[in-house]
């Protein structure tokens, strides 16, 4: 390492950059992939657990080599309780979705597009729609929708799915319509199309990411609900997440129909989360971070 | 001779009148079932919810009802174990929220600085996964991986190090549902943080980078106050979501053991659906909607959503 001072100095120094920078990067990698073992191990453990055969699910030292087999995915098809829950949960929240991007979208346009009196109270006021706890909501909503025979009807669920979704429609939407230049519509309006026609053929096209974006994250929020299941429920409307929760109660807990039905409900969701997942950061933070 | 013509034409000026005034008042009628349904959704519950609180017996004829005062809220501060919930309800809260923004702020920060973008892309992706959880398919893993007898958390602690596990659904119930839920939501943090970076300008960073300030002074002098609106934002939406806390808790360990974990929304449910006293359930409910709201509110005036309204 003896050469002159000066090619020394700066040649250490650069060295001294370099393996710093090298360190940094080690480093780095080892949090994140240490985080991504965290991340995945548990979800790895719940799916390898469903595809054991049965008896050996639960046996420790661990089979860490075993044949995997779809024999508790077979029994839970099966189960025609599962079947009915999970086509169950399907329709309500899709139904609901629907329902909630009817209201919510056509609110948001008009709250992006005119000016609404006190708009800061409006907006907050919606918000706080989602501040209420579910579960000091939904003790009034019980004795309503037993006087009104909504108790244990899908179209009680829709409505209770749709009231947990209603403000991040709005918001999301506000936010991406506010996005979208109003020069469009003035030209359709110039064009002679109604106010209505311009939103319906032109806003709405240029809308269309942020809206199925907003869909699938309210489908996500639906999807995972149980409360308003456990609550509002008992045999007709029951969704599949209140249907997975009796695995857990019932006494003899069958671990291996448990972790296949959890598994279940997991998939479609990280397929749906990696589809929106350019989007998924403002549609959770009720469209603030475009903003910025 | 002009009845005729009148009835002739009533039907089709009762259209164009129609339409006409459904465009005149688009707003009105783009904005009316979103405000039915909030009033429905945001009034009626609190009012109801009060209303039962303050009455003996809950009765199908309102005016029938016997007010009793604030009975209901003395049975709940007093036997209905409303304080202790109240004191869970707000540790888990304030861990959950600090150990999520920390988590997920350098978590963020790492692989912002991750140099190959298939890489930054990989983390983005694989990090959001647990976020596609339900709480009860999280309640799931927790009762198979933490399980005393069957478990491969305790299995490894106990066979590979020095230590004995602890029985972690009932010697640490408050830790584990603490835990649990960081990893179901940190995801949440880190994709809002990593947006809120990403939209940092390159020329800021470049700066303080060319100013020769290390990489902390960035954080501390340029980045975090640029992002102060999405930290708050995000921090707020968590904030909101965490006193909603219900499914995990209720499959993991039922508020329990005792009423170890028994959060403000299990006390109100076993109230309401376990000692059937619904009045002290409403009573506990409402203080918990006041609360709630109020905090939020509070919150959200001091500091506002920068950049929303316009």
């Amino acid at each position: 390492m003896a050469t002159t001072d000066s090619d020394s100095a700066t040649a250490s120094q650069r060295l001294d950059k370099d393996t710093r920078e090298t360190i940094v990067t080690v480093v780095r990698h080892t949090i994140l992939l240490t985080w991504s073992f965290i991340v995945l191990f548990p979800l790895y453990w719940l799916a390898s657990m469903s595809l054991k055969p049965p008896g050996t699910a639960n046996s420790l030292p661990p089979d860490w080599i075993f044949l995997p087999t779809v024999y508790n995915y077979i029994q839970l098809i099966q189960d025609s309780g599962f079947v009915a829950a999970f086509a169950n949960s399907l329709v309500m929240v899709s139904a609901s979705v629907v329902l909630v991007l009817l209201i919510g979208v056509p609110a948001a346009y008009v709250l992006s597009r005119y000016d609404i009196p006190m708009e800061r109270d409006v907006l907050v006021w919606i918000l706080s729609s989602r501040m209420l706890p579910p579960i000091a909501v939904v003790l009034p909503f019980f004795i309503i929708f037993r006087e009104l025979n909504l108790f244990d009807t899908r179209v009680g669920m829709v409505l209770m799915y749709v009231s947990i979704n209603l403000s991040l429609v709005v918001w999301v939407m506000k936010a991406f319509f506010d996005g979208i230049p109003e020069t469009l519509e003035e030209a359709a309006r110039v064009d002679g199309a109604t106010q209505f026609q311009g939103f319906r053929k032109v806003v709405l096209p240029a809308a269309k990411p942020g809206i199925f974006s907003v869909a699938i994250i309210s489908f996500i929020f639906a999807w995972i609900e149980l409360l308003f299941g456990l609550v509002l429920t008992s045999f007709e409307a029951v969704p599949v997440t209140l249907f997975v929760y009796s695995f857990i109660g019932s006494r003899s807990i069958e671990w291996g129909m448990l972790a296949a039905a959890s598994t279940a409900m997991i998939v479609p969701v990280v397929i749906f989360l990696i589809a929106v997942n350019k989007y998924l950061a403002a549609g959770l933070s009720f469209g603030v971070v475009i903003k910025e | 001779m002009s009845t005729p013509t009148q009835t002739e034409t009533t039907p089709q000026s009762t259209f164009a009148r129609l339409r006409d005034l459904w465009n005149d008042y688009l707003p009105y009628w783009f904005m009316a079932p979103m405000v039915a349904v909030m009033v429905m959704i945001t009034f009626f519950p609190g009012a109801y919810d009060l209303y039962l609180s303050l009455i003996a017996e809950p009765t199908l004829d309102v005016f029938a009802a016997d007010f009793v005062g604030l009975r209901n809220f003395e049975t709940a501060f007093t036997r209905g174990g409303a304080i202790h919930s109240f004191v869970i309800t707000i540790t888990v809260v304030v861990s959950a929220l600090l150990l999520e923004t920390i988590l997920g702020f350098v978590l963020a920060a790492l692989v912002a600085g991750v140099g190959s973008g298939r890489a930054k892309s990989f983390y983005r992706v694989l990090f959001i996964i647990p976020m596609a959880v339900a709480p009860v398919s999280l309640a799931t893993i927790g009762r198979i991986m933490l399980n005393s007898e069957i478990g491969i958390i305790p299995y490894v602690i106990n066979t590979g190090t020095p230590f004995a596990a602890p029985n972690f659904l009932s010697e640490i119930p408050l830790l584990t549902v603490i835990l649990l839920d960081a990893w179901n939501w940190t995801p949440f943090m880190f994709i809002i943080f990593y947006a809120g970076l990403s939209s940092v300008p390159k020329t800021l960073i470049e700066a303080s980078r060319v100013d020769g300030a290390p990489m902390w002074r960035r954080y501390v002098h340029v980045i975090i106050p640029y992002m102060k609106p999405v930290v708050f934002v995000a921090t707020l939406i968590r904030l909101i979501d965490l006193f909603r806390t219900f499914g995990v808790v209720y499959g993991l360990t039922g508020g329990g053991p005792g009423t170890a974990t028994q959060l403000v929304s299990i006390n109100i449910y076993e109230q309401m659906f376990i000692n059937n006293q619904i009045t002290v359930a409403a009573a506990i409910a409402v203080v918990y909607l006041v609360l709630v709201v109020a905090l939020c509110n509070v919150i959200i005036a001091k500091v506002g959503f920068e950049g929303v309204w316009d």
